[in-house]
């Protein structure tokens, strides 16, 4: 009888077990295997171990291209968390102002862009807003005279058009969650803090964010994560397979993705994507522990 | 006061007015899409633009229905994220049950790993399982992208149900134990019940992903019949877009409906779906 409530939660979790080492873990063992090969094109099946000369080649080679992506990615994660967190907190602060009564209204139709299927949206906005010919952002500055942009063809307005398009897509998600925290603040903190004579930016500084922090944390560092694996905007918007747009930066992820599936560089993008999971484990080790001792 | 009364009417048309520019911003690339697939030809690529069309027409509609296999990727997409679903939920409302429920030697290291390997983007060990698969005969077969989607999604599954289960008062269980109810019984007949808007979330969210999964579609489905919808219309716009281009919006239109409806169904349980499901350890 003991023995059975033992066994029992194993029982239970043993079809879900089997399907995740079988799906997700015994590929990354293989991905680590990989890695210490020289598996290419031409050693498909011929490859030899050669220990850590991929590592090597990522890691302290600078023409291997994988720092400057390292940068780009951090970069990248960067620029968009601060963008995404002041506008999504300005843009709640406005629907919760309680003068505004069609809120309810703007908030659903801000929603839209979340709701829409990711790789549906960033192939509208690469044909429909950014093409140059027939995109409406083109069409727009040449009904006013100007000349057009070639959005995606070199590096930094094509990084500055994949930003555009996140916050796009990704503010949706951070005004919900703002909104929904400042929802809960009690309302009395307001009032008395007005008779005190607080001004603007007092009550936003001594009340809004010290009450929203706890509930934004989670969500700001989940929100960290899919900015920083965020693959599918550069990739779709300037390096889908035969459609290059002439844009060169790389993330870590597409240039872990263009090794194994253009160059053809399997241990080197193996390598690499190790590194990667590397990284994220110790982000999420050292957030997880971080935000256990703020709910203390 | 009157001033105070007038500064204040400014202030809020103002701040209205703000918030219909933001949402203007926020529709504009759908509603430009909306426009370009209902009006018929694709003379909306020339070059003088406006954003309703001059006549409406469903004729990309039609084209995208009849002349694109569009409603055969559409069947493999349903056959997928049904398929993926029933694994993904069936697999993980035990797992979860267990983890909830039980207290037994190795959940905690359990549940840490599994949040770590869900930390884990997919993308990178793409590669690994291409070869894999390719030995084993598995691409171009819809059980290969099934066991892919199962894998990633029954984490999530596990995680997000074992939340709500948490929160279903033991007692409950506990009475009908007592009663002589069995281990299984007390899973189908009690719990199972009581956690139906958890499961159904879940699924809908194991839908949803599949639905909008596009990058294994496209690398591991390489025949047009295959295809999913996103490997549909990704091929779609790849090939030359510049010609289909009112046939894709029209397409893509077509795609987001259903994702749209259930997302606003659903939206309040997501939020908190997401966040009970996302960190806590």
């Amino acid at each position: 009888m003991k023995n059975k409530k033992k066994l029992m939660p194993w029982l239970f979790s043993f079809p879900s077990l089997i399907l995740i080492a079988l799906i997700i873990i015994f590929p990354i063992l293989y991905t680590g295997y990989i890695s210490f090969t020289n598996m290419n094109l031409y050693h498909w099946f011929d490859f030899k171990m050669i220990g850590f000369d991929n590592y090597i080649r990522a890691l302290l080679k600078l023409d291997s291209g994988f720092l400057m992506a390292l940068v780009v990615t951090v970069l990248w994660t960067v620029l968009n968390m601060i963008l995404q967190v002041i506008a999504a907190y300005f843009i709640a602060l406005g629907l919760n102002h309680k003068g505004l009564k069609l809120s309810r209204v703007y908030k659903t139709l801000l929603m839209f862009p979340w709701a829409m299927p990711a790789y549906v949206s960033i192939l509208l906005w690469r044909v429909g807003m950014f093409n140059t010919e027939f995109g409406l952002l083109n069409q727009i500055l040449k009904t006013f005279g100007l000349s057009e942009i070639n959005f995606l063809s070199t590096n930094v307005p094509a990084f500055i058009s994949c930003m555009v398009l996140n916050l796009w897509m990704a503010l949706p998600f951070m005004i919900m969650m703002i909104d929904g925290a400042m929802q809960s603040i009690d309302q009395s903190y307001y009032e008395s803090a007005k008779l005190d004579g607080a001004g603007f930016f007092a009550r936003n500084k001594y009340i809004t964010i010290p009450a929203i922090k706890p509930i934004m944390a989670p969500a700001v560092i989940m929100t960290t994560f899919t900015t920083f694996k965020q693959f599918d905007i550069v990739y779709l918007l300037t390096r889908q397979k035969g459609a290059l747009t002439g844009a060169t930066f790389q993330t870590i992820l597409t240039y872990s993705h263009e090794n194994a599936f253009v160059s053809n560089n399997y241990g080197l993008s193996s390598a690499v994507s190790i590194i990667i999971f590397i990284i994220i484990i110790l982000f999420s080790l050292y957030t997880n522990r971080s935000l256990k001792e703020e709910n203390q | 006061m009157s001033g105070r009364k007038a500064k204040n009417i400014v202030g809020l048309s103002l701040l209205n007015l703000i918030f219909i520019i933001l949402c203007i911003i926020a529709l504009l690339p759908i509603i430009y899409a909306l426009s370009l697939s209902l009006s018929g030809d694709s003379g909306a690529l020339s070059s003088h633009f406006s954003l309703l069309p001059s006549k409406i027409s469903l004729a990309n509609y039609q084209a995208i229905l009849t002349e694109k296999p569009f409603l055969q990727w559409l069947s493999n997409s349903l056959q997928l994220s049904v398929a993926t679903m029933v694994i993904s939920i069936g697999f993980g409302v035990l797992a979860a049950y267990a983890c909830s429920r039980f207290r037994f030697r190795g959940r905690r290291t359990m549940l840490m790993m599994l949040l770590l390997l869900n930390a884990f983007p997919q993308i990178l060990s793409m590669f690994a399982i291409f070869r894999l698969f390719k030995d084993m005969n598995l691409i171009d077969s819809k059980i290969g992208l099934v066991i892919i989607y199962a894998g990633t999604m029954c984490i999530f599954s596990i995680w997000n149900m074992k939340g709500y289960f948490d929160t279903i008062p033991v007692e409950i269980e506990e009475a009908s134990k007592i009663d002589g109810a069995s281990d299984m019984k007390l899973l189908f007949k009690i719990v199972l019940p009581l956690a139906r808007p958890a499961i159904i979330v879940t699924s809908v969210m194991v839908l949803i992903f599949v639905w909008n999964e596009y990058l294994f579609a496209t690398t591991f489905m390489l025949n047009e019949h295959s295809y999913t919808l996103a490997g549909g219309l990704y091929q779609l716009q790849s090939s030359d877009y510049s010609r289909s281009w009112p046939m894709f919006s029209a397409a893509a239109i077509l795609v987001s409906i259903p994702i749209l409806i259930i997302f606003f169904c659903i939206q309040k349980y997501m939020v908190s779906g997401l966040t009970a499901g996302g960190v806590k350890g």
